[in-house]
C-alpha cells in the first residue's frame, strides 16, 4: 500500500512538474515577442535623444552597457539591473523637450540657457512618471544622473550616499562614454581608455562616488591586461607560423 | 538624512495652491537650496547653527560676488615647510580625521583667511574649506588616491564658487536666528525638512566644520552645541515629538509642507508614526493634507516622503 502511494505521488509529481514548464514555455513565447518589441521602442527613443545631442554614435545604449558592467560589479541585482539599464536608455529624454539652440550651442550658455539644460533631469523625470506614478524608480533615478557626489550637482544637490547607488552608476558610466565619445564643444578629447580611468579616478570623491570609480578601474585594469595577454598570444602563434 | 526634492515640492504644492513665497525656519544643509533659488520667488532660510548659515551666505548672497583672484593669489599659498604643532589647535584630529599635512592647511586657511579685509570675501574662502573638507573625509574612508595638493583643491573649489553664483540674482534672505527667538513668516509655503536623531556622514562633516569654525577640536561640545542649537525641532524616531511647535511656525502661511527620508521601514510605518502625529497637530489650522511618497532607491529600500497642508 505505502509503495502503490508513493509511485502515484511520484507520478502526480511528474506530471505537475511537466505542466508547469509547459505552461512556462507558452508564458514565455507570448511575453518574449513584448519584450523584444519593448526593447526595440526603448533603442528607438534612444537613438531619437542621442541625434538630438549630437552624438554620431549610439551613446545611450553605451551608456547602459557600462551600467549593466558597473552594476553586476556593485551587487545589483537582476530585478535592479533592468531598471538601471532603462533609466540609462532614456537618461536624457528630457532633452526632446529643449531648444535645439541650448543643446548644440555655438557660444558659451548664457546662466538662463543652462538652467534650462539643468532642468533636463527633471524635465525627463517628469514626463516619465506621468499617469504612471507606480512605477517610479526609473524617473527618480533619471532625475539624479547629474548629481555630483560633493552635493554640487543639480538638480537637489543630493551628497555622497544620497544619491541612490543606480543614479551614482549611470552619472559615472554617462561620464565615461561621453568622454569616450569627440564632443564638438570639449577643448580636449581623450585618447583612451586610460586617459579616461586617470581622469575619473582624480574627480572620485568630487565627481563621482569613489567605491564605484575603483570598481570601474578594476574592471578596466583587467580588460587592459586581457588584451595585452591576447596579443602576445597571438605575436606568440604568428612567431612560430 | 533628508532628500529634498525642491521641483516635485512645488509641484505637488501647486496642486493645492500657487506658490510665490517659501520659508524655511531650520534647514539641514546650504546646498540643498540651490533649486529653489533659482526660482523668481522670495525666499528666507534660517540656519540655527552659525557654522551653516555661513556657508549659505557665501553661496547664495551672491550680491557679494565671486571671490576675487587677487584674494586667491596672496591667500591660498602652497605650505612649504610644516607649520608649528604646539599652536594648532587641530592636532588632536591627526590621524583621526585629516594627516599631518591636512591638519597644518586647516590651520593655516582658517587663520590666513583673518587677513583678508572684505568679510565676505572670508567667508567664501571658509566655505570652500568644507568642501575640502569633506573631500578629504570622503578619501579617507574610500582610502583613495590623492590627486590634487591642498591649495589645488582649495583653487578647485574656489573656482567652483564663482561658476556656482554665475547669473544667479539674490533673492534668498538667510539668518541664523536661535529657534527660541524665530517668528512665524507671512508667506504661501512654510517647509519643514525634518531632522532626525541619527549619525550620518554629512553630520560628521558638520561637526568637524562647526568646531573648526569656532577654533577648536572638542568634537564632543560641536556636537552637543548643534544638538542644542537645533534641540527642540530634532526628531526622536522611537519616541513622541511636539509637532505644536512647527504649527506656531507654520500660522501665518497658506500652506505646510514637511519632507523626510526612510530606509529600511515600510512606508506605514512613516504613515503612522510620522504623517499621523502631525496631521493630528496641523487639523487645528490646516484643513486639508496629502501625503505624497516617492521609492527611491530599491538597493536600499529608501523612500522619500512629502507631506502637504493647506488652509
Amino acid at each position: 500500500m505505502p509503495t502503490t502511494f508513493l509511485n502515484l505521488s511520484l507520478i502526480l509529481l511528474v506530471v505537475l512538474l511537466t505542466w508547469l514548464a509547459y505552461k512556462y514555455f507558452e508564458l514565455h513565447e507570448i511575453v518574449a515577442p513584448y519584450q523584444k518589441r519593448y526593447k526595440h521602442l526603448l533603442s528607438g527613443i534612444a537613438s531619437m535623444v542621442d541625434r538630438i545631442e549630437g552624438y554620431n554614435v549610439r551613446h545611450s545604449a553605451e551608456v547602459a552597457k557600462i551600467c549593466e558592467r558597473l552594476g553586476i560589479a556593485a551587487g545589483l541585482n537582476l530585478m535592479q539591473l533592468q531598471t538601471l539599464k532603462t533609466a540609462a536608455m532614456l537618461h536624457d529624454v528630457g532633452e526632446i523637450l529643449l531648444p535645439a539652440d541650448v543643446l548644440n550651442p555655438e557660444k558659451p550658455l548664457d546662466p538662463e540657457e543652462l538652467f534650462l539644460i539643468r532642468a533636463h533631469p527633471l524635465l525627463g523625470e517628469l514626463h516619465l512618471k506621468k499617469d504612471n506614478d507606480i512605477c517610479d524608480e526609473v524617473p527618480a533615478i533619471i532625475r539624479w544622473h547629474h548629481e555630483r557626489w560633493d552635493g554640487l550637482g543639480y538638480p537637489d544637490n543630493l551628497k555622497g550616499e544620497e544619491i541612490p547607488k543606480s543614479a551614482r552608476i549611470l552619472a559615472l558610466a554617462d561620464a565615461i562614454s561621453a568622454m569616450s565619445n569627440n564632443r564638438p564643444y570639449r577643448k580636449h578629447q581623450y585618447s583612451g581608455r586610460e586617459e579616461i580611468l586617470f581622469e575619473l579616478e582624480s574627480h572620485a570623491g568630487l565627481q563621482f562616488d569613489p567605491e564605484l570609480v575603483r570598481l570601474w578601474g578594476k574592471l578596466i585594469r583587467k580588460d587592459l591586461a586581457e588584451e595585452i595577454a591576447e596579443k602576445l598570444k597571438q605575436d606568440d602563434e604568428e612567431g612560430e607560423a | 538624512m533628508i532628500r529634498m526634492q525642491s521641483s516635485w515640492l512645488l509641484e505637488s504644492v501647486e496642486e493645492l495652491l500657487q506658490v510665490d513665497s517659501v520659508a524655511i525656519p531650520f534647514f539641514h544643509r546650504f546646498s540643498a537650496l540651490n533649486w529653489l533659488s533659482h526660482l523668481e520667488i522670495p525666499l528666507f532660510a534660517n540656519f540655527p547653527v552659525d557654522s551653516q548659515a555661513m556657508l549659505a551666505r557665501a553661496w547664495f548672497d551672491v550680491d557679494k560676488g565671486p571671490f576675487l583672484d587677487k584674494n586667491l593669489h596672496k591667500f591660498n599659498q602652497l605650505l612649504t615647510q610644516p607649520l608649528n604643532k604646539e599652536t594648532n589647535p587641530f592636532e588632536p584630529w591627526l590621524d583621526k580625521f585629516f594627516t599631518r599635512q591636512q591638519i597644518d592647511y586647516i590651520y593655516y586657511w582658517r587663520e590666513s583667511a583673518y587677513e583678508i579685509e572684505d568679510y565676505s570675501q572670508r567667508e567664501i574662502f571658509w566655505s570652500a574649506v568644507y568642501q575640502v573638507m569633506s573631500y578629504w573625509l570622503t578619501n579617507k574612508k574610500y582610502r583613495t588616491e590623492m590627486f590634487f595638493e591642498p591649495d589645488k583643491i582649495m583653487a578647485y573649489y574656489l573656482h567652483y564658487h564663482n561658476e556656482f553664483i554665475r547669473g544667479k540674482q539674490n533673492k534668498v534672505e538667510i539668518t541664523s536666528k536661535h529657534l527660541s527667538e524665530l517668528e512665524a513668516k507671512e508667506c504661501s509655503l512654510v517647509l519643514f525638512p525634518l531632522i532626525f536623531d541619527d549619525d550620518t556622514e554629512e553630520d560628521l562633516l558638520q561637526i568637524i566644520y562647526y568646531a573648526w569654525f569656532h577654533g577648536h577640536a572638542d568634537i564632543k561640545l560641536a556636537k552637543k552645541e548643534i544638538s542644542l542649537a537645533l534641540n527642540r525641532y530634532m526628531i526622536p524616531f522611537n519616541a513622541k515629538s511636539d509637532y505644536s511647535k512647527f504649527l506656531e511656525l507654520a500660522e501665518k502661511a497658506s500652506s505646510a509642507a514637511f519632507c523626510w527620508t526612510g530606509k529600511e521601514l515600510a512606508p506605514r510605518i512613516h504613515e503612522q508614526v510620522i504623517a499621523e502625529p502631525i496631521r493630528n497637530v496641523f487639523k487645528t489650522g490646516f484643513s486639508k493634507s496629502k501625503l505624497y511618497m516617492k521609492s527611491v532607491d530599491k538597493t536600499t529600500d529608501t523612500y522619500d516622503y512629502l507631506l502637504v497642508f493647506k488652509k
